[in-house]
């Protein structure tokens, strides 16, 4: 997940394949010395002087292409010194063709564009701009200026451009104009095969591209050309269902993933002692705080590895929250004993008091995140579907934290008796177990686990010390549903409560998608009280 | 009103895959008093727990007095059936004065039937027979092990129960609690009355129970005397291991 | 708890309740007229109070504790000001705020007949009873208690809140209901109705903690504390303590209900703040802190603490939550049954506070 190849590779294989079919008139090569010598000429040389120009920056080869740039931005500017001997490049005095210095030969004259010929050789400029400038502001500028004549554009140039180009952003704008232009052209093969093209991405954008098409008078006309219009549009309406019903399940496993780094600290927790930890949150919050500093750590002391501050901060996140639980079971819970309700109120106390620690020493804002290049952008998929890594990293952090929860509780000496106090305490107890140590060191992972679930988040949700509330009431949910101290509880409850609530949200909003969950918790436990994957036994 | 106080018939009790109680049959006469015995999780207490309601089985049934189907009763229902249980580890109402006890167990309803008197007397009757008058208006929770054994026996047969089931009544008892222990029970026999004791205390059944039902792994493993019990090659096998 | 040694605390109790309720009009033009402020105040105490006797109704006695009581509390004031902004417009023709807000031209249909007091109050007994009725049934039908139950009403209030943030219910949304002019026809804002407020939020504790005290007394009040002691040992018994826990809690919810219709007229506004779980939370402080199974010390505990919180809210208003987290850690550590261990331990030795909290130990868990 800290790859940004594959999105790249997507992108240049996809713009590859839109290139090939489109294989335009290559020059063989340019014939600079007549090129200039049209240059020189009269309106109707000049014409074609033009075209050839925009031909170069379309399908020329590099060398040529670096060649004939300066030479319509010559003619533009009225630079180009027109002498017996050809032409000169006015400033530096070199010869128009060989580009090597040399004396004026007579009198230069600077030739006028005509008024028809000037916009041919501005689009010429732009296009060796788009192709050839260093900048990204340039080629963005080349682009704009491209916009306005999307007729008279050469077939090649947009992808050609448009495969070289490094700018995410500004490769997807090329994109859409290359579409725009292909759509618009006169040829109606060459329209359909466009048609095609822009189905091939299905997007809403997409959509709105090719319906518009439909009050094109080719779409009355033409059957070919109204099949392929139809065919792209159900092509597009399919991809862009695909895509919501992929993304709605991408955010729902995201929000899953979240939802369960919160729950299943709790669930460990109340398993083993019969305590919610109303501080849970509040955990959560420190450890996204703990984040936070590491960040800022990294900037002062070790820049090069900013980048690096959401790796480098788990166990910083981890040990921070896990002390917390740690002295929060010993000072307090310890004393509380099998009182659940009142170590309730204790844990609430506790909340309270970090919450209003974070607000004294930091300040109420959302605190500033640098996005690593491993969590921004993402690769799109299908439709509107964007994969995108910020949730791919909560999502895989998710999965590891549940591999490494399983295998400390199911294969480790501490896990064992976690376990075993959670069946039995007594019995535990008795056999020589201790609880009280089991207790803390329980509390411990279950806090540090919370800390880690506020690492996660922190790329994708706000950091601030009211943050714990918007998690603790959902995670409570998924550990009533789950049931008791049981991860595969807690995993099934996390994804569904996650997928319920993104499923709703955009029906009838996040309100109703709490309301909702509560609702079906509540029915829920008229069916299983005791949750889903409750051990039944004996009353005891 | 038949001869039969409880018949169980075909019960199955599972918690996860384990059985608790396998296909157990089995009646419980009216007048006697019924041991049932066996090693820790042979399904005693799970049995009680079926006939007062807490438990459901996955199958079979359990008929009280030939007509009301206990697996499908709430507890409440069967209580007020006639049906009344001492559970393993007492339970009382720590913050109620034992006074209180005897007249919720002899009464039941949000507000008392009887009039106060007449309530009065039974209170007063009960709490003689358990022999904690004296300790009648000290708070439940302030009483010792033994005490509140027979507060929560004299709570139960306040209200004159047809059918009385007693978990482990004299665990923890001194031997003289009991002693005093056995004599109530043997005088809480009555013709129209079954009651069943669930025991780990040899001698304490041999003193009490008519008859005896050894439970092992969820099924009856004897039934019989409690000579013959003793006498019994397989329950001695049980018990001591080969 | 109802035994005769907390008769001298109760009766002084009401007894200064009733004073203070008589004293407040008869002072007014002397010399020792309380001020508006401190008036004001004492009501809004007494509202207070109300409320943590009905929480204390089921978690002292029933041993079920609501993290969720703020709701109740709730449906009490919205219905309030619903009544008083509607009555307010009939009489003076002020068109309340939120109305303007949200370029509403007039009352949505279902605040209709809310300027009639007897059907305001109607509505909220009836809402009350169906929410609390509904719920309660569900919860303790699957026999969700202790913590599940804890949790559970905290996401019912929480999700209440959320529900009210929004501005397209018609109760106001995210400003709330402010704004109130008219009372039973008599200006608000008046000294003489801020005394009056303020006597009836007096003598409404006053009847409350009569009411409540009869019943925690009674056969009943046994049942309730039986049903906290061992509710299956009850049940064994032949008591439905569904039923019993039903009714129990719609009364405290009714209560809750109550002490919300006191309050807003003497805060003059409510908003879905008072819905944020903290309040509820707040509310089982109130009560540990005066001694759960204690009216008296409910009360107290609600007096007290909220007299800290509005001296401290004007004189240093960051400092109030870390005091009171630091209450509740001393009440759950050193005094489980609050301010009622305080008055025991006056009477017997010292002792060392691990000793203390041993030996103060709560009946059950």
């Amino acid at each position: 997940m800290t790859q940004k190849v594959p999105p790249l590779l997507l992108l240049g294989l996809l713009a590859g394949a839109l290139l090939a079919p489109a294989s335009p008139v290559r020059a063989d090569s340019l014939d600079r010395a007549a090129l200039v010598q049209e240059l020189c000429g009269d309106a109707g040389a000049m014409g074609k002087a033009g075209a050839t120009l925009v031909t170069t920056a379309a399908a020329g080869s590099a060398e040529d292409r670096e060649w004939a740039a300066p030479l319509a931005r010559a003619a533009i500017d009225r630079k180009l010194a027109c002498d017996e001997a050809g032409a000169m490049l006015d400033e530096g005095g070199l010869d128009a063709v060989t580009r090597a210095p040399r004396a004026a030969a007579g009198t230069p004259r600077s030739p006028l564009l005509s008024l028809k010929n000037r916009p041919v050789f501005e689009l010429a400029d732009a296009a060796f701009a788009l192709r050839g400038s260093p900048a990204v502001a340039q080629r963005t500028a080349a682009l704009k200026t491209l916009e306005r004549r999307p007729a008279l554009i050469p077939e090649g140039l947009l992808e050609g451009a448009a495969a070289a180009e490094s700018d995410a952003g500004l490769r997807e704008q090329i994109d859409t104009l290359s579409q725009t232009a292909a759509l618009n052209a006169s040829d109606p093969a060459a329209r359909i095969r466009a048609i095609g093209r822009v189905a091939e991405n299905p997007s809403r954008r997409a959509l709105t591209r090719i319906s518009a098409l439909t009050a094109d008078p080719a779409y009355a006309a033409n059957p070919d050309f109204r099949t392929a219009v139809d065919d792209a549009t159900r092509r597009i309406e399919r991809g862009i269902a695909i895509g919501d019903t992929l993304a709605t399940l991408y955010n729902g496993l995201s929000f899953a993933s979240i939802l369960f780094m919160a729950a299943i600290g709790l669930a460990i927790i109340f398993g083993l002692m019969g305590v919610i930890n109303l501080a849970q949150g509040e955990l959560i919050m420190i450890g996204a705080y703990v984040t936070w500093l590491v960040q800022q750590g990294l900037r002062h002391a070790a820049p090069g590895l900013l980048d690096w501050y959401l790796v480098l901060a788990i166990p910083v996140a981890f040990l921070a929250t896990a002390g917390i639980g740690i002295a929060l079971e010993t000072l307090l819970l310890r004393h509380l004993y099998k009182r659940p309700l009142m170590s309730l109120l204790a844990t609430w106390a506790v909340s309270l008091f970090l919450v209003n620690i974070v607000r004294v020493v930091f300040g109420t804002q959302n605190m500033q995140f640098e996005t690593p290049f491993y969590v921004s952008g993402g690769v799109p998929v299908i439709g509107d579907f964007i994969f995108t890594w910020n949730r791919m990293f909560a999502i895989a952090f998710a999965a590891v934290t549940l591999a490494l929860t399983w295998l400390v509780v199911r294969k480790t000496p501490l896990g064992l008796n976690i376990r075993a106090v959670t069946q039995n305490r007594d019995m535990a107890a008795c056999i020589g177990i201790p609880t009280r140590r089991v207790d803390m060191m329980a509390f411990g992972l279950g806090s540090g686990l919370a800390g880690l679930a506020g690492l996660a988040l922190s790329p994708i949700y706000s950091v601030n010390p009211q943050m714990g509330q918007n998690f603790i009431i959902d995670s409570f949910m998924v550990v009533v549903l789950g049931g008791v101290g049981t991860i595969a509880g807690t995993v099934v409850a996390a994804l569904g409560i996650g997928q319920i609530n993104v499923l709703i949200e955009p029906l009838w909003g996040a309100v109703a998608a709490k309301v909702i969950v509560l609702l079906m918790i509540i029915a829920f436990l008229q069916w299983r009280p005791e949750g889903l994957f409750a051990v039944k036994g004996r009353r005891k | 009103m038949s001869l039969t106080a409880i018949l169980v018939d075909g019960l199955t009790v599972r918690f996860g895959s384990f059985r608790a109680i396998d296909d157990l049959s089995l009646a419980i006469d009216y007048g006697e008093v019924r041991a049932v015995i066996g090693p820790n999780g042979a399904g005693k207490t799970t049995l009680l727990d079926v006939i007062s309601g807490i438990t459901r089985p996955k199958q079979g049934r359990v008929l009280f007095d030939g007509g009301l189907d206990l697996t499908q009763a709430s507890e409440s229902a069967i209580a007020r059936a006639g049906l009344r249980r001492k559970f393993q580890k007492p339970s009382v109402f720590e913050g109620l004065s034992v006074r209180r006890h005897i007249a919720i167990g002899a009464d039941v309803g949000f507000r008392s039937r009887l009039d106060a008197p007449a309530l009065e007397d039974r209170v007063s009757e009960v709490l003689e027979t358990v022999g904690l008058t004296d300790q009648a208006d000290r708070l439940a929770g302030e009483l010792s092990h033994g005490q509140k054994q027979w507060l929560e026996i004299g709570m139960v047969l306040a209200s004159d129960p047809k059918v009385l089931m007693l978990d482990e009544p004299v665990a923890g008892l001194t031997d003289e609690e009991t002693e005093r222990t056995a004599h109530l029970v043997r005088a809480l026999v009555r013709p129209d009355r079954a009651i069943v004791v669930v025991e780990h205390d040899m001698d304490f059944v041999e003193r009490i129970a008519d008859r005896v039902t050894v439970l092992h792994e969820g099924r009856t493993l004897f039934e019989g005397s409690m000579d013959r019990v003793r006498a019994d090659a397989a329950v001695v096998d049980v018990y001591l291991g080969r | 708890m109802s035994r005769t040694s907390a008769n001298l605390p109760f009766t002084l109790l009401i007894a200064v309740i009733v004073v203070a309720a008589g004293a407040m009009p008869a002072l007014s033009g002397t010399s020792f007229e309380l001020s508006r402020y401190l008036t004001n105040a004492i009501g809004q105490l007494a509202a207070f109070a109300v409320l943590a006797i009905s929480l204390d109704l089921i978690w002292g006695y029933l041993g079920i504790l609501s993290l969720g009581h703020g709701l109740f509390f709730a449906i009490g004031g919205y219905v309030m000001a619903m009544y008083l902004l509607k009555h307010s417009f009939v009489v003076t023709g002020t068109v309340p705020d939120f109305l303007q807000f949200m370029g509403w031209k007039e009352f949505p249909f279902y605040w209709a007949g809310f300027d009639v007091f007897p059907y305001a109050f109607a509505v909220a007994v009836a809402v009350t009873l169906l929410i609390s009725g509904i719920f309660g049934y569900v919860s303790f039908r699957s026999r969700v208690g202790g913590v599940y139950f804890a949790i559970i009403t905290q996401a019912l209030v929480y999700v209440a809140m959320l529900l009210m943030f929004r501005n397209d219910t018609g109760f106001g949304g995210n400003n709330g209901m402010t704004g109130f002019s008219v009372l039973f026809g008599w200006p608000m804002g008046t000294s003489g109705m801020i005394t009056a407020l303020a006597v009836a939020s007096l003598l409404a504790l006053a009847l409350v903690l009569v009411a409540c005290r009869r019943l925690v007394g009674s056969r009943f009040g046994a049942l309730m504390l039986a049903t906290r002691d061992d509710e299956t040992r009850l049940r064994t018994l032949g008591y439905e303590t569904l039923r019993l826990k039903l009714i129990v809690w719609c009364l405290s919810a009714l209560i809750a209900m109550l002490a919300g219709m006191l309050y807003v007229p003497q805060v003059g506004i409510i908003n879905p703040r008072v819905l944020s779980p903290e309040l509820s939370l707040e509310i089982a402080v109130w009560v540990a802190i005066g001694g759960r199974g204690h009216l008296v010390g409910a009360v107290i505990g609600a007096l007290l603490v909220n007299a800290v919180k509005f001296w401290l809210s004007s004189a240093a208003p960051d400092i109030w939550p870390f005091i009171l987290s630091g209450l509740i850690v001393l009440v759950v550590l050193v005094f489980p049954n609050g301010l009622m261990d305080l008055a025991k331990l006056r009477l017997t030795r010292p002792m060392g506070p691990r000793r203390m909290a041993t030996e103060l130990e709560e009946a059950r868990p």
